[in-house]
């Protein structure tokens, strides 16, 4: 039965280009799949007819229908043009690193079960890995890595690996090596029917080493070798003479050991301070986003292009990476000419489907598929096995203080479980180390992380990016600080926070208003902590152990460094259209876009089209890091786009819309409205949006529908759609274009005008522009979003087991765009710490999911009994409320990144109300009733 | 032998050899209805809920389509989330859902929704006393994985519709 036809759209075409060592490859992304169906097609949902507001998701409609928009959705018979066949591979993962993988052995299989083709690290070209796999971040890292990358490649042989930020280690393991990691694939298997695909799988279930065969042979070959660091290394060293942001990256490699000395030095011989130890371990912690990784792919032979069909959060390095591969010498497919991504509702993905393995290999399956496509789908024990993780974290330091509460150093050193691939590693311990200042003024600071390369499952981008370690490890300190000294938590904290002015560990400044004491005043003043004495002995009178914890949380939002594109559309029938590199895995991102224009062009947008990888290359931008000029060029930014992570919808998305948006309506509409009303040029002050329409904002003109709007705008050929690009670094680029509407001062630094068409936009040049000064990509993060989180426990002390009857989270989140979505974001942040903070165990090493028999029945994750449900603090109910800051009366209404912010401090509050609860701290992640039944063993 | 059964009034009539077949393979690889939902597989999250009535009785049933064998369902009505909406219209349960922004990523909602209404019918035909609404609740979604939602929302919508069924309102599900 087929499921509902669809309507059709135009299809959503964006075009770019990468060079490659076999020519150009050309690089599209496209909208969700199908049959005749075309971008959008029957997913989006009316907005709501009040501008600003969102009645609803824009995809709301389709999920809750069941129609296909996740990559899992869709076969080969679903894909325009494709032949219906499909085959399907299968991977076979290393389940040692002790000896080497000689090759398969597949005579157990059944006969039924047998693949058509086999695919061996032995039957790939070296040269494959020739091209440089990247994997950017952060611009101060990002630096430290080209360097590194300039020393080693005058060192490099021939052949190597040509960058430290590549790909370190074989796709396939190369026959007669060791595995470099647990889960690294040894084998590929392509079966040209389901039933033997499924038959194989039944087969191999919980154990694919029957058919793999080990032995002595070579030791691992890759970089670096295992417990060694994946570079860089982060090391934040500051005092009140020396700092990373105010020393250039040479010098401050040569000193910074140096000055490291000397902090410890001065930090061992001060009399008069308290020195309060530091020591958390966490486990890895799996996404567990509900749609195991999944996609289709398919090479047109006539056309020379790879297709492929993901739902992915980093469709620019998903893209870039798989034509870097097969643009190489060793490429499996000489002369591709082109790769084609259509671009999917990813189900869930929390950072683990952000530079994901898993398109390479569906792109490498394909490419041994005899040009049939190929669906890759892994199951949820595959999914364990082999999927991102939240790094396992050891974290150990020592706290100092004044005995009048002020503090004068953290000294700090995290280590992050890399697990075997580097991927975005480096990163994360780089923000770990900044987040391990927390909220607070500290004029020293000694922080060092490092992820290390294991055997484990790779680490990534995970939900907090560091965040969720260091502030477990700085709040727990802080905790048993003000214990250890009968200091009430609260007024510690108050008496040391960073504010506008001071500078985090990094030595950057804080340039934003924090209101930290405000928020730690909102909590300490509502019930669940001013009456904490009062419940706990309520709870106790009824033989019930209870406890109150306070943590707080200073997540950034946003890299150092980022860059984002929007398109605006006027369409023929007046209806808006938006078109953004951003991914919606979830988060919202699709609606706010949408809605965040209604203020801006009287409606809501009817179209939100997502994951426009290409919209970047029709800007005429090039972020060449090689261009001498720089800024100075008026066509050069420093980054074009980045993956959907990093909280970059409420700030950083948003402002790129809605200065796009402004683009369209002073550039055009409002050109459009003059010729209408017959009068001189107009500026945006000069009208005002009323019930859809346009009018003058002093009197008299009749009111404009935007359908009015658009057929004068087409009819004069003036810009039917903008395109804009932007950059944040510290502040916006700001810069003037010159329009149909006059110069127009734009928080861009690109801008092209559509005219009539969706393809082929015409530049406008900046000009006149004010730039970030260079030297603030090493304050490492610019804008925060600080939470306060109260929680009341309590705790079975014969079982364990500890139930959260309170929470109370108190955010700033600048302006609130939608509402619903902020508060979906802090209760699911709610559930995930839970769940992280008490149930979710995952040894490392064959006894954990690399053993590719972990599911469900063995991870467990938070469900709704777990959670407080209601949405008030009602004495003797469990609830999670969140009071979110409310915005002085005249401020700009700007947003902030909130997706991790309520999240990353409540690990450390229930351990604080543990400790609040029983006197004992538990600094290891999870909790277990078996940890806490061992913790108040006498 | 034959397993007779229909899926969203469709009927189907497939030999015993097939009967160790999941219905969601079923579903997925036979009749592309992918509306029903893979998570993990084995039963535990939910997601993969669809109804499953069999007569003569004609309470639904909620049915964990990964872990159920087609040879389980001889003589049975099976109804996916793509019957639900009729004519492109959501569903009372549906349109709480949007209106409450009670899902996220989506993926886990499909399972939501049809283990909603079977509840939902439940109460219709034996409404529950009012203190143990929200007990029952529990039993009929608090078993449901949503990695994104951290569950609220989803019970702030199940429930505004629930106390009007539990009350005797007539909702058309």
């Amino acid at each position: 039965m087929a499921p509902p036809p669809v309507s059709n759209a135009a299809p959503m075409t964006r075009r770019g280009f990468l060079k490659t060592a076999s020519g150009i490859i050309g690089l599209s992304v496209l909208g969700l799949p199908g049959r005749g169906q075309g971008a959008g097609a029957g997913v989006s949902t009316p907005l709501g007819p009040v501008p600003g507001v969102a009645a609803q998701r824009i995809e709301g409609l389709a999920k809750v229908t069941g129609q296909k928009i996740y990559a899992r959705d869709f076969r080969a018979g679903d894909m325009a043009g494709w032949p219906d066949h499909q085959w399907h591979a299968l991977y076979l993962r290393a389940r040692t690193t002790q000896e080497a993988f000689l090759g398969l052995d597949l005579a157990p299989l059944p006969p039924e079960a047998a693949p058509t083709r086999v695919i061996l690290g032995s039957d790939l070209d070296p040269r494959l890995f020739d091209a440089p796999v990247q994997f950017e971040r952060d611009l101060h890292v990002d630096d430290l890595l080209s360097a590194k990358a300039a020393e080693q490649e005058k060192a490099a042989k021939d052949g190597s690996f040509n960058l430290p930020d590549g790909l370190s280690f074989d796709l396939l393991v190369m026959p007669g090596t060791t595995p470099n990691f647990l889960g690294q694939a040894v084998a590929l298997l392509l079966f040209d029917s389901l039933a033997a695909y499924r038959a194989a799988r039944r087969f191999l279930a919980g154990d694919d080493g029957i058919v793999q065969h080990y032995g002595p042979g070579e030791g691992p070959d890759g970089t670096p070798l295992p417990e060694q660091p994946f570079d860089p290394r982060t090391l934040y060293v500051k005092d009140p003479g020396f700092d990373y942001a105010g020393t250039h990256a040479e010098t401050y490699a040569r000193e910074a050991p140096g000055v490291q000395a000397r902090i410890r030095k001065a930090l061992d011989e001060a009399t008069g301070l308290i020195r309060q130890p530091i020591r958390a371990e966490m486990r890895a912690m799996d996404p567990m986003f509900m749609e195991p990784e999944a996609g289709l792919a398919w090479i047109d032979p006539a056309r020379r292009e790879m297709q492929l069909v993901l739902g992915t959060q980093s469709p620019d390095g998903d893209l870039r990476n798989i034509a870097s591969m097969f643009g190489s010498a060793g490429s499996p497919v000489p002369e591709l000419s082109h790769v084609t991504l259509h671009s999917c509702y990813p189900g869930g993905g929390f950072g683990g489907r952000d530079s994901s393995p898993f398109s390479l290999m569906l792109a490498l399956a394909v490419a041994f598929a005899d040009g049939n496509p190929v669906r890759l789908a892994y199951d949820r024990f595959e999914q364990f096995r082999v999927g991102l993780k939240r790094h396992a974290t050891t974290a150990e330091g020592t706290l100092y203080a004044h005995d009048d509460m002020r503090l004068e150093a953290v000294q700090l050193s995290m280590s992050f479980d890399g697990g075997g691939r580097r991927n975005l590693s480096p990163y994360v311990a780089s923000l770990g180390a900044l987040c391990a200042g927390g909220s607070y003024r500290l004029p020293v600071a000694d922080i060092h992380a490092e992820a290390l390369h294991t055997e484990n499952i790779s680490g990534g981008s995970q939900r907090g990016f560091g965040g969720p370690q260091a502030y477990f490890a700085i709040e727990t300190g802080l905790d048993d600080l003000a214990a250890a000294q009968g200091w009430d938590p609260m007024a510690l904290r108050q008496a040391n926070l960073i504010a506008e002015g001071d500078t985090t560990v990094t030595g950057g400044p804080i340039e934003q208003s924090l209101s930290l004491p405000e928020m730690l005043d909102i909590a300490a003043a509502h019930p669940l902590w001013a009456e904490r004495a009062e419940i706990r002995a309520a709870h106790e009178a009824e033989g019930r152990t209870y406890g109150t914890g306070l943590a707080m949380s200073l997540q950034a939002y946003g890299t150092s460094g980022d860059g984002m594109v929007a398109a605006v559309h006027l369409e023929r029938d007046g209806t808006l259209t938006v078109q953004s590199d951003a991914v919606d895995m979830g988060n919202g991102s699709a609606t706010t876009l949408g809605v965040t224009i209604g203020p801006i062009l009287g409606a809501n947008a009817t179209r939100v089209e997502m994951g426009g990888y290409t919209l970047f290359p029709q800007t005429g931008l090039s972020d060449d890091s090689d261009n001498p000029d720089r800024w100075d060029d008026p066509m050069w930014t420093q980054k074009g786009t980045g993956s959907s992570s990093a909280c970059l919808t409420g700030l950083h998305q948003v402002n790129t819309v809605q200065q796009t948006a402004q683009a369209l309506l002073r550039g055009s509409l409002l050109v459009a409205a003059a010729r209408l009303w017959d009068g001189g040029p107009l500026s945006a002050e000069d009208v005002v949006w009323d019930a859809g329409a346009l009018r003058p904002a002093g009197g008299i003109g009749a009111p404009l529908t935007l359908a009015a709007l658009a057929e004068v705008v087409h009819e004069m050929g003036l810009p039917t759609g903008a395109l804009g690009h932007a950059y944040f670094q510290n502040v916006w680029v700001e810069a003037d274009f010159d329009t149909p509407g006059g110069a127009l001062r734009l928080q861009l630094d690109g801008l092209a005008y559509y005219h009539g068409s969706k393809t082929a936009p015409q530049p406008i040049p900046r000009r006149d522009g004010s730039y970030p000064a260079p030297e603030t990509a090493r304050y490492s993060r610019y804008v925060w979003a600080p939470c306060v989180n109260v929680v009341g426990l309590t705790l079975d002390r014969a079982s364990g087991r500890v139930q959260v009857e309170n929470v109370l989270s108190v955010l700033n989140a600048g302006h609130i765009h939608v509402p619903e979505l902020v508060s979906g974001q802090s209760q699911g942040g709610v559930a995930m710490a839970i769940s992280y903070s008490l149930l979710e165990d995952m040894p490392p090493g064959m006894e954990g999911p690399a053993d590719g028999r972990w599911n469900l029945n063995r991870y467990h994750v938070a469900r709704a009994g777990d959670v407080p449900l209601g949405d008030r603090y009602v004495p003797g109910a469990r609830a999670q409320e969140l009071i979110t800051l409310p915005q002085p009366p005249g401020s700009p209404r700007v947003g902030r990144g909130i997706a991790e912010a309520v999240m990353c401090s409540i690990p450390p509050a229930i351990s604080n109300a543990l400790r609040d609860a029983t006197g004992v701290r538990f600094a290891s992640l999870p909790i277990t009733p078996d940890k806490i039944l061992g913790g108040l063993a006498p | 032998m034959t397993i007779r059964f229909t899926v969203n009034g469709v009927g189907f009539e497939l030999p015993d050899s097939r009967g160790q077949e999941t219905l969601l393979d079923f579903l997925h690889d036979e009749l592309n209805l992918t509306g029903t939902k893979l998570c993990c597989g084995i039963g535990v999250c939910r997601a993969c809920t669809v109804q499953v009535v069999k007569p003569p009785s004609p309470a639904p049933s909620p049915t964990i389509s990964c872990s159920t064998a087609l040879a389980t369902l001889d003589g049975t009505q099976v109804s996916t989330i793509e019957s639900v909406a009729r004519g492109g219209r959501p569903d009372p349960v549906q349109q709480a859902f949007l209106d409450q922004f009670a899902f996220q990523c989506g993926y886990c909602a499909p399972g939501f929704v049809m283990a909603a209404r079977m509840f939902l019918s439940g109460l219709q035909a034996q409404p529950v006393p009012p203190d143990q609404l929200e007990a029952a609740m529990m039993e009929a979604i608090g078993s449901h994985i949503c990695r994104c939602t951290g569950y609220v929302r989803y019970f702030e919508a199940l429930r505004s519709l629930a106390e009007a069924v539990n009350a005797g309102e007539a909702i058309e599900l």
